[in-house]
């Protein structure tokens, strides 16, 4: 009796769903539980849910004078996100976990602005803000290759060390934004209080003027960014070895690939592609902004790469769908005297497990064993 | 067992929609009011509160005359992030303010250029130093004259307790205009009746650290015998150390009596609806004359934007009346903080009188020579010709960075 062994009474099984319209009905069941949620928690707090999910859903477009500043102001959320995304996407293929997205944006958007506000104001736009991204991309894509570099060299975890190289970032850019002196060009001059300065207006992101809606072009770039991303990782040689690393790093290393090599090729890309982004937001923005210490594209940016399986055109619907979310929570909570921003992050964060729930229950089943079909199976 | 999950949602949503229909929509409003906060809409104490209570009372009053006031707000909105304070203005439009009001600094640069894009909105930003002609305003309050009653219920104290050491937990010095103000304001104050009193000035270097208001308190009390403990911070610690210690002191933003009621003698305190009010009274009137009328508002004891809390059982004996006087003089027009004239109280046949006398406050402004950009001329409060001059308003709001006598920065001893 003594050495009997307690067999767990719940066990979890794999098993295989292929049923396509099986899979879309899961997930989309999953959405509606979120929100069928959240409309009980809004009826607690006397908010008519069909009122506040109108509200989010059109984003406020409905009934407004400048329906269009709406959508302009939801892809200024959208495109950071996406492109962060899809740039993680890279690194996660390798099983590179790069969890430094946000320290990366934020190299990035620094480098980017010290350009803006450095240059001759005569200079023309297109050379500015071609600047900006590539000196943002290359100073953030540094800024991870040393990750990688130590990775390879000394096999330091590199999940720890991008995770502690956002707080060096994070703190550069609290440095920046506060401190007072001749030397920071990042301070606006004028103001008694220190205050990040505005770019002067060259460095503004050029938008394309379409009746009333101004069309960001950092979003076609975002999306002809998704578009090589796909054909970067479905389509060539180095896509191909980062697939083959990230499944064994003996095989490829047996195929006669430099892993090592690959390993910082690949984590430059990435980083400089999220700096890239960061780059994009400072000149849409037309000011560094130190509350981007708290904006959340680095880890949202898991979240979509993680729910879109690593697919480039999943990372893009996905994008969309959480910044369309983000945004218009914020809109509609704010006809709500019991409603706060909270209350966004609170959804999308009911949205997110549930959905990752759903994702779980897909991919494994859930097994409860009776206790004498245990015995029986330990005998 | 799911199924049974699903529909008990369906049901309880079907419920509490028929709960929340309420008459809410597609109505017709006089005045829509939008507003960007920097904390949460529902916070209870602290700057966004008393921002919000203050919307929300000019709100009711107005709502009293028999107008229908609509309040957006969009809150949490971080004041060094451009994209989301222009977002948050493309919002507030977008749900059909009429006037938008901004709360934190840092709002500035944001608004400024909304302004210029919404030319029928009236855009209103709280602290800052932009505006236009047409739709663009700011606001803020002579807070020091509040002040300086403060540091006459303080002086008055200190001379009970026959202790020339008061004590400032202040959140910067000489760094912003609006902490050495105050610290002026409430010094001269202070001197007003008890010429030999020195305040302590011990910065926290922060706007707001409850720890840190702690452990400045318990400094300036262990080192300098302080017995009264006056603050410019957020939360209410300075005064409960002093409680603690038997000493006393004078809080900020709110009546603190409850907080320290053994202690706490009054509180400078912002009336933040009396502009709020006035503000919307002019939209309502007519927003096309509403910066003309409005102006870049620097409310005072005057306008009962600014002023003190009910005094304290704690007080020593006269202070009201004392307080009285003074308040008087600043409410009239006769006399104000900085100018080169000090108040002096004396006793004639037993009634309490207040004097003026000219007198030098010194230099005010010194420039800094780390500043490219900053104005090169210092500026020195004096008498001219045997008559009072009035410091420009400009030291107030934006460049006054020098102690006058009797204050002492521990930091730099």
């Amino acid at each position: 009796m003594s050495s009997k062994k307690l067999v767990s009474p719940i066990r979890i099984v794999k098993r295989d769903v292929q049923n396509k319209w099986l899979l879309a009905a899961l997930y989309g069941g999953g959405i509606l539980l979120a929100f069928l949620l959240g409309a009980v928690l809004l009826s607690l707090l006397k908010v008519n849910p069909f009122e506040y999910y109108g509200d989010m859903f059109t984003i406020g477009m409905i009934g407004n004078r400048y329906f269009t500043k709406s959508l302009e102001n939801w892809i200024i959320i959208f495109v950071p996100l996406v492109i962060t995304s899809l740039a993680l996407s890279m690194a996660f293929k390798m099983k590179f976990w790069n969890i430094g997205g946000k320290g990366q944006f934020i190299i990035g958007s620094i480098v980017a602005s010290a350009i803006a506000l450095t240059m001759k104001p005569n200079t023309s736009p297109f050379v500015l803000i071609a600047l900006m991204t590539i000196c943002g991309g290359l100073s953030a894509g540094i800024y991870g290759m040393i990750t990688a570099i130590l990775k390879v060299r000394f096999g330091t975890n590199e999940t720890l060390l991008t995770l502690m190289f956002n707080y060096i970032a994070l703190n550069l850019l609290f440095y920046f934004g506060e401190t007072q002196g001749a030397w920071n060009i990042f301070l606006s001059k004028e103001s008694v209080r220190p205050l990040l300065a505005k770019f002067p207006e060259n460095a503004w992101m050029t938008t394309i003027k379409l009746g009333d809606f101004n069309l960001n072009v950092s979003l076609i770039l975002a999306l002809v960014f998704a578009a090589f991303m796909w054909f970067y990782l479905a389509k060539t040689k180095q896509g191909y070895e980062i697939s083959v690393v990230g499944d064994s790093i003996s095989t490829a290393k047996y195929a006669g690939m430099k892993v090592n090599k690959i390993i910082v090729r690949t984590m430059f890309l990435s980083a400089m592609f999220i700096g890239i982004a960061g780059a994009f937001n400072v000149s849409t923005s037309h000011t560094l902004t130190s509350s981007m210490a708290y904006g959340d594209e680095g880890w949202t940016g898991i979240v979509v790469v993680w729910l879109a399986k690593l697919n480039p055109f999943a990372v893009v619907i996905i994008s969309i769908l959480l910044s369309w979310l983000r945004y218009g929570c914020v809109v509609a909570a704010s006809s709500y005297t019991t409603v706060n921003s909270y209350f966004a992050d609170m959804l999308q964060g009911i949205i997110l497990f549930i959905v990752l729930a759903v994702d779980f229950f897909i991919k494994y089943k859930v097994v409860f064993t009776k206790r004498e079909n245990a015995v029986k199976e330990k005998n | 067992m799911k199924k049974g999950l699903v529909i008990l949602l369906t049901l309880a949503l079907i419920v509490g929609c028929l709960a929340a229909f309420t008459a809410c929509s597609g109505e017709d409003y006089d005045l829509v009011v939008g507003a960007i906060y920097i904390g949460g809409k529902d916070e209870t104490s602290g700057y966004t509160a008393a921002h919000a209570n203050g919307i929300k009372k000019a709100i009711a009053n107005l709502e009293k005359e028999g107008y229908k006031v609509k309040l957006e707000v969009v809150d949490k909105v971080d004041d060094t992030d451009y994209n989301a304070v222009a977002a948050a203005c493309d919002t507030l439009v977008a749900k059909g303010s009429d006037i938008i009001f901004g709360i934190s600094f840092g709002y500035l640069h944001a608004m400024n250029d909304k302004a210029a894009e919404y030319k029928d909105v009236l855009f209103s930003h709280a602290t800052g130093y932009l505006s236009n002609d047409t739709n663009y305003n700011n606001y803020f309050g002579r807070i020091y004259q509040a002040r300086y009653l403060s540091g006459i219920a303080a002086g008055l104290k200190s001379i009970e307790l026959e202790s020339d050491s008061i004590g400032y937990v202040a959140a910067w010095t000489t760094e912003y205009a609006e902490t050495t103000s105050g610290i002026n304001a409430f010094a001269l104050g202070v001197q007003s009746v008890n010429p030999d009193a020195t305040v302590y000035v011990k910065s926290i270097k922060s706007w707001g650290d409850t720890a840190k208001e702690q452990q400045a308190a318990q400094y300036l009390i262990d080192t300098y015998n302080c017995t009264v403990i006056a603050q410019h911070c957020d939360s209410a610690q300075p005064q409960i150390v002093a409680q603690e210690n038997d000493v006393y002191g004078c809080g900020y933003n709110t009546d603190m009596t409850s907080d320290a009621p053994k202690a706490h003698l009054t509180a400078p305190i912002w009336n933040w609806h009396v502009y709020y009010q006035f503000a919307m009274e002019e939209a309502l009137k007519d927003p096309a004359t509403f910066v003309d009328a409005v102006g870049n508002y620097l409310g005072g004891l005057k306008e009962g934007f600014v002023d003190i809390s009910p005094l304290s059982e704690n007080c020593a004996p006269n202070t009201a009346k004392m307080i009285e006087l003074a308040r008087k003089e600043m409410v009239d027009g006769n006399w104000d903080v900085f100018h080169s004239a000090k108040l002096s109280f004396e006793a004639i046949q037993g009634e309490i009188a207040i004097k003026i006398t000219p007198a030098d406050l010194g230099t005010l402004y010194t420039p800094d020579p780390e500043k490219e950009d900053a104005d090169p001329n210092p500026y020195v409060c004096k008498v001219e010709d045997d008559q009072v001059t009035k410091t420009p308003d400009y030291v107030i709001t934006g460049t006054m960075n020098t102690f006058v006598a009797g204050v002492t920065d521990v930091d730099k001893m």
